[in-house]
């Protein structure tokens, strides 16, 4: 037998052709049936889709040994996997991975009515098999992957600040890799709810916007901390069908004020959701898309996971670093800025939901909000503009949790939306742990009770 | 449709209840399906062909790609023959209808040439007459026994 790794058949487990597998009932007949879904676990595992209650799912729950027989897209080289059925999951990230990306095969083939995932059925490999046989050159390897994971590391490796650890991971994509249109979503744990921090490629930013933990291909990747790719994309997963849906549940939508819009492609065919790992915590979702089917590779999943992996660490490195003491030490003089001058902005702070609107438009809320409400109090009271993250996460009304509260993520949050909505504001790093607000306009604060 | 020259999986099990299974690169059925050959290279099939000779147990599945059309026959009393130059017309037959069903679906006849390559003197053959058919298009209903053949 010429015995290879599981690795050289990921090719063949893309569902452009799909797999066969063959099982034997107790009293020795053989039996043959087509699976939608044979799914790379780790180099000694495989996933098979369960659908239906049928002659196979009997077989390999009586003897568990399975053959299978795969096909590569390019190169019509034949494998043969054999296998020892182990187990079957009904939830978890490999089910929820397999899930999305079924929905995506079965509209593909137009047959999305009959194709439910019942379960993952797990099997161990116990011998992966290149067949003889005279297949086609295969086409040109992607050698640039790795040159371009390493331009991406070193422009990560070289990011001092939230903003340009994410501003070095986007270029990534867009430079190195091609992807046109991608996101960083970060997540809020006390809210269960995804804030796009960062994006490209799309009309707006959409930098604010939310996803609730577990809506579509974004919200599955957080929830379950797994990647999950589709090639062809189906309604079952676009966020915003989950939006209008939701929607329409309630009846007549009521016009929230505060819904910042979700920025993604109105017509996704390819999908990538790869979740922002460090420890045993999510931080957040790197997510890209694309207009045309089957976009995104194992090996772009690959690449994007190892991305993710080196964002998350600098994104908790920036969190934990060490801050300066009670009162910020000048690390940049204060720019010399001319007395504000025009009409007051009128900034109104609704502490029911921390929500802050100026000039009657709607800017933030939430966590962010308040930071900003506190910030416009000081300034006001004090005349101070210069502030470091110590004194908000000492402030008990900020509502900042005590562990993994996301400041400095919620600081870039709202110096983004500040600089789309109210470049008059202005919120700029002036150290680790510490910014200045400078404000270009006066301002008239009021609060609103509820 | 089994015929016309369709995708053909053949697959029979050890003593073990192993699993043997490989695509056949060729298929001959008789004028009321009442017997069928299909032709496998020795070089990919060496263990389905010593479990069919031990037992004489086959499962076939035959497949249109473009539609999922499937069917699938078992027998236990499947014989394994030698393939002679009479074999040949019916092997460029099912090669050319081939090529034409998976062109259907976005594949190059060279594709499709080098997935169903063979030299004539490393194939063998499998001779069977049905004795279960199941409608095995995907679904819920699949496995539904068509007819058994007495």
């Amino acid at each position: 037998m010429n015995r290879v790794g599981l690795g050289e058949v990921r090719p063949c487990l893309e569902g452009v052709i799909p797999a066969i597998m063959a099982t034997t009932a107790a009293d020795g007949t053989p039996n043959v049936a087509y699976i939608s879904q044979v799914f790379h676990v780790d180099e000694r595992h495989v996933a098979l889709s369960f659908q239906f209650f049928n002659k196979t799912r009997r077989n390999i729950l009586e003897h568990p040994r399975a053959t299978v027989l795969l096909l590569h897209p390019v190169t019509a080289q034949f494998y043969r996997l054999h296998l020892r059925y182990l187990r079957t999951e009904t939830g978890g990230p490999v089910f929820e991975s397999m899930k999305a990306q079924l929905a995506g095969i079965a509209s593909h083939s137009g047959m999305a009515s009959v194709f439910v995932l019942r379960g993952s059925d797990i099997y161990e490999v116990l011998d992966t098999e290149r067949v003889d046989g005279q297949p086609l050159p295969g086409g040109a390897p992607r050698c640039s992957l790795l040159g371009a994971l390493r331009r991406g590391s070193e422009r990560l490796a070289r990011a001092t600040t939230l903003d340009e650890a994410l501003e070095a991971t986007l270029q990534t994509l867009e430079l190195d890799m091609d992807i046109a249109h991608a996101m960083v979503l970060i997540l809020d744990p006390a809210t269960q709810r995804l804030y796009t921090v960062a994006s490209r490629g799309y009309a707006t930013s959409g930098v604010g916007s939310e996803i609730a933990l577990g809506d579509g291909v974004i919200g599955v990747a957080a929830r379950e901390g797994t990647p999950v790719r589709i090639m062809h994309m189906t309604s079952a997963y676009l966020y915003s069908q989950a939006v209008r849906i939701g929607l329409e549940d309630r009846g007549l939508a009521p016009v929230d004020m505060t819904e910042i819009p979700y920025p993604g492609l109105p017509e996704p065919h390819s999908q990538l959701a790869v979740p922002l790992r460090s420890g045993d915590r999510v931080l957040g979702v790197l997510f890209v898309e694309s207009p045309q089917d089957l976009r995104f590779s194992f090996e772009d999943e690959d690449l994007l996971v190892t991305l993710a992996g080196q964002l998350a660490a600098a994104i908790d490195l920036m969190q934990e670093t060490p801050e300066a003491g009670d009162h910020p030490a000048d690390g940049t003089p204060a720019p010399v800025v001319a007395p504000p001058q025009g009409p007051a902005l009128q900034v109104r702070y609704y502490p029911a939901n921390h929500s802050v609107f100026i000039n009657n438009a709607y800017l933030i809320k939430g966590v962010a909000g308040a930071i900003l409400w506190k910030l416009l109090q000081v300034h006001r009271s004090e005349g101070r503009e210069e502030f470091c993250n110590r004194e908000l996460r000492l402030d008990p009304r900020l509502g900042l949790p005590d562990v993994a509260d996301n400041l400095e993520a919620r600081l870039l949050l709202l110096s983004r939306r500040l600089q789309e909505q109210c470049p008059a504001l202005h919120i700029e790093k002036t150290g680790r742990g510490r910014f200045r607000l400078q404000l270009g306009a006066a301002v008239d604060l009021q609060t609103v009770a509820a | 449709m089994m015929a016309r020259g369709v995708s053909v999986i053949v697959s029979s099990c050890g003593p073990d209840l192993t699993p043997s299974l490989m695509r056949a690169v060729g298929s001959q059925v008789g004028p009321q399906g009442e017997q069928i050959t299909v032709f496998l290279n020795r070089g990919q099939s060496a263990q389905l062909l010593r479990d069919v000779a031990r037992s004489g147990r086959v499962a076939v599945v035959f497949s249109e790609p473009h539609s999922h059309r499937t069917v699938q026959l078992k027998s236990n009393a499947a014989r394994l023959r030698e393939v002679t130059p009479d074999d040949a017309p019916a092997l460029q037959r099912y090669l050319q209808a081939m090529q034409g069903e998976l062109g259907l679906i976005g594949f190059t006849p060279d594709f499709a040439s080098a997935m169903l390559a063979y030299r004539l003197e490393d194939l063998s053959a499998i001779t069977f007459a049905p004795e279960q058919a199941f409608d095995q298009t995907p679904g819920p209903l699949a496995g539904q026994p068509l007819r058994v053949v007495p």
